[in-house]
């Protein structure tokens, strides 16, 4: 038998037009030049770039020249100080680097002892946070090894203590969030009101009163206790669809179990 | 006949699963279906206009949300969200300067909800205003 | 009961019904030793059925616009009563099509019934595979998240390794040099219009050839399992003495639907993330690539293949020469034995196909 030749040409093309659709590994990245070539190099030239990989920064977009300065898209001038290239920042300008985006911390950061120390053995924000392989900030960065390079543990652990709550409280709530996202419901509005609060509490961080602290914690939970009653009602709600859900499959069950049998009684006659 | 009683009784369950089942599909569908409750309308807001001297803000809730009312002189009365579109803090609103400033990532806006620079990647939403007998109400 | 029994009788002189039933459902003789995997067909004719309906129900609250379509899609999940209900289903219902249709592809395959005279049968269905799969990758796109947005642009960036005409092909598929507004006009009209009509008529052009044709005997529990047609002429397999579709094999066949609602509800209700990655609450965003994109599991066995051709184009042309092998099957294996066990080599070979593709999944999956 032979194969009539359109049908031949009309399986080949859609054949041809499926496979076709079959994906390649992407090979879109954004083109930085700091990155191309200190990515390559070994040691202390090239140890930044894997330490900011990762990172909070990387995350979010934010490249070597927004703290740096420099020009990524120009290979030749890219460390040329005409474009802003400042190297390796003095430890003063520090704050004022980190400051530009982070406003409000830098804020509180120069008001508070840290700050009025800086220049004068105080920390700057790379002592805590460190520099590339920069984290999202949490209460862990405030713990006896870290504090105690310059100072007693034990007015840092107070404060510790007084935000210790909310954090908790943040933390469970971020995670009901995230359980809750990947059902599919929009958590945008939550997300937004929680990451608000969260920076508010967070500007506590660079604060060292204990009364403030104290109290403002308490004013950021009861913000807090609304978003979470929120997130409370969604999981509920999801909780009852489940219940539905195994009421139905039962019952599917049992109707493929009915079938069957009355299927049995066809059999025997 | 035995067989026919328990095919029969068989029948009868099926019959009854059957109709729970379509029940249980017709009812999502049907209130798929069913047109959306129109929104309640949120909350009007009022605020004395003597309140509000030129160049000044005031924070309000509006809808369940923070807005802001500015009294800008030449453009008049604005009210805008005071939630700032890049990531959901609250703006402020800085007066020598007559612009809003987002202490988060540095947004700046004008004093109608335009983006001058910053991260924001469009305006401050504008909400509905109007004044009668002094009285300036939001919504 | 003298009025029901009046409209019946007057029914049944103008369509007579009751020999329809006699000779179409009572009278259809199905082979004695027909199996569970002879429902698949029911099953996929449901499952079709069921993405008819929630696909015309979402159509009435999504818009096709590059504008909208996120958030019609958001509004779908959270606004509208059980809009995520029906939105689930319909995701969860595509990827079950394509499982279902690998599991009657491959009884078909075991049990010799692709065999002659039922090489339309088998092209037909493989033209509905394929037709799924461009269905399933057109509806991709729709919702206009991140994950539509660059599962498609990965995907149809093959196109435009073909020499001379590729980057033509490219930009016509995608109605620009790069995907945007315009592809998804386009996907939209083949995902709710061309392609739902095409399916079904190869749907009725599939049931109209096995029909015609009659089922096919399947090769277990008999002594001779060599395929009975003898290359003459048209002849219709009849099975005298054997099941009648009504009521036994219809209960069959509603035994293995029910069977799937409940693993499709348990689907629907208790794993919908596994069918919601991350970045498909991410609306779509043109400047900015989301680490790790892949394509739906249906595809990792082919994005994995392509990744291992040193040439992207002579992985395409290797996939296309596979797949058009598989349509001809029945054209090149002409033996007449039906038996898997009476014909090691096939199915040494078919063994070997699958445990490369789970493979290559599963690889695809990790890497």
């Amino acid at each position: 038998m032979k194969i009539p030749t359109s049908i031949f040409a009309l399986m080949s093309f859609l054949a041809c037009t499926l496979v076709l659709a079959f994906p390649a590994p992407a090979a879109s990245q954004t083109q930085n030049v700091c990155i191309q070539c200190h990515g390559s190099l070994e040691g202390r030239l090239g140890k930044p770039v894997q330490q900011w990989q990762g990172s909070i920064h990387e995350q979010d977009g934010v490249t070597c020249n927004e703290c740096h300065g420099g020009d990524p898209k120009d290979a030749v001038n890219a460390m040329s100080p005409a474009r802003g290239f400042i190297g390796v920042p003095e430890e003063k300008d520090i704050p004022g680097i980190c400051g530009r985006c982070h406003i409000g911390v830098n804020r509180d950061y120069l008001a508070s002892a840290h700050g009025k120390a800086l220049g004068k053995g105080g920390p700057s924000c790379v002592t805590c946070h460190g520099n590339h392989a920069i984290n999202r900030a949490s209460l862990a960065l405030i713990n006896e090894r870290s504090c105690s390079r310059c100072h007693s543990y034990e007015r840092a652990g107070e404060l510790k203590d007084a935000m210790v709550k909310t954090e908790t409280l943040i933390t469970t709530m971020e995670d009901k969030i995230d359980t809750i996202r990947k059902g599919g419901t929009d958590t945008e509005p939550l997300e937004k009101a929680l990451f608000s609060a969260r920076n508010q509490f967070h500007t506590l961080f660079h604060d060292v009163d204990v009364k403030k602290v104290q109290n403002e914690s308490a004013r950021i939970n009861r913000d807090l206790g609304k978003i979470d009653a929120s997130l409370e009602a969604i999981l509920k709600k999801l909780h009852e669809r489940r219940i539905a859900g195994a009421i139905a499959v039962g019952s599917a069950l049992l109707a493929a179990l009915i079938l069957y049998l009355l299927r049995k009684t066809y059999e025997k006659n | 006949m035995h067989g026919h009683d328990r095919r029969k009784f068989l029948g009868l369950c099926l019959g009854g699963i059957t109709f729970t089942l379509m029940g249980a599909a017709i009812y999502p569908v049907f209130k798929f279906l069913a047109p959306l409750q129109t929104r309640k309308s949120a909350g009007k807001v009022e605020i004395r206009q003597q309140d509000l001297a030129e160049g000044e803000a005031k924070f309000i809730e509006f809808g369940g949300e923070p807005a802001v009312v500015v009294n800008s002189g030449e453009h008049g009365l604005i009210a805008l969200s005071a939630v700032c579109t890049h990531l959901g803090c609250i703006v402020q609103w800085e007066r020598d300067k007559r612009r809003f400033l987002c202490p988060c990532h540095a947004g700046l806006y004008t004093e109608s909800g335009e983006v001058i620079s910053g991260p924001p990647p469009k305006q401050l939403p504008k909400l509905p205003l109007s004044v009668n007998n002094g009285i300036i109400t939001v919504g | 009961m003298k009025i029901s029994k009046k409209t019946y009788d007057w029914l049944e002189t103008r369509l007579g019904i009751e020999e329809l039933i006699g000779k179409s459902l009572k009278g259809y003789l199905l082979p004695r030793n027909i199996n569970f995997w002879y429902s698949m067909g029911s099953i996929l004719l449901f499952i079709f059925a069921l993405q008819v309906i929630t696909g015309i129900l979402l159509l009435i609250y999504y818009v096709p616009d590059a504008e909208k379509a996120f958030n019609s899609v958001k509004a779908i999940m959270n606004e509208i009563p059980f809009g995520w209900f029906i939105r689930t289903c319909h995701v969860i219902g595509a990827s079950s099509m394509v499982f279902f249709l690998l599991l009657h592809m491959l009884s078909v395959l075991f049990m010799g019934s692709y065999k002659s005279p039922r090489e339309l049968n088998w092209l037909s269905g493989f033209m509905l595979f394929t037709l799924v799969l461009a269905i399933s990758l057109t509806g991709y796109l729709l919702p206009w998240s991140q994950l539509s947005f660059w599962a498609t642009t990965v995907a149809t960036n093959s196109v435009g390794t073909i020499p001379l005409i590729g980057d033509f092909l490219l930009e016509f598929l995608r109605g620009g040099k790069l995907v945007g507004p315009p592809t998804l006009g386009r996907f939209f009209a083949l995902h709710v219009a061309v392609l739902p009509v095409t399916i079904a008529v190869f749907v009725m052009i599939h049931l109209f050839l096995v029909k015609r044709i009659g089922i096919s005997t399947p090769p277990f529990g008999l002594d001779d399992t060599k395929n009975r047609w003898d290359d003459g002429k048209f002849r219709y397999e009849d099975h005298p003495g054997g099941i009648p579709f009504f009521p036994h094999y219809l209960l069959q066949d509603l035994t293995s639907i029910a069977l799937y609602l409940a693993i499709f509800v348990f689907f629907v209700f208790f794993t919908p993330s596994l069918f919601f990655p991350a970045d498909a609450f991410i609306p779509a965003d043109s400047l900015r690539t989301p680490a790790h994109i892949k394509p739906e599991w249906y595809f990792l066995a082919n994005y994995q293949a392509l990744k291992l051709f040193p040439n992207e184009f002579i992985g395409i042309i290797v996939q296309a020469l596979a797949m058009t092998f598989i349509a001809f099957l029945p054209f090149l294996d002409r033996g007449k034995e039906k038996h898997p066990l009476k014909r090691p080599v096939f199915t040494a070979c078919a063994i070997g196909g699958i445990l490369i593709f789970l493979a290559l999944t599963i690889w695809g999956h990790y890497s």
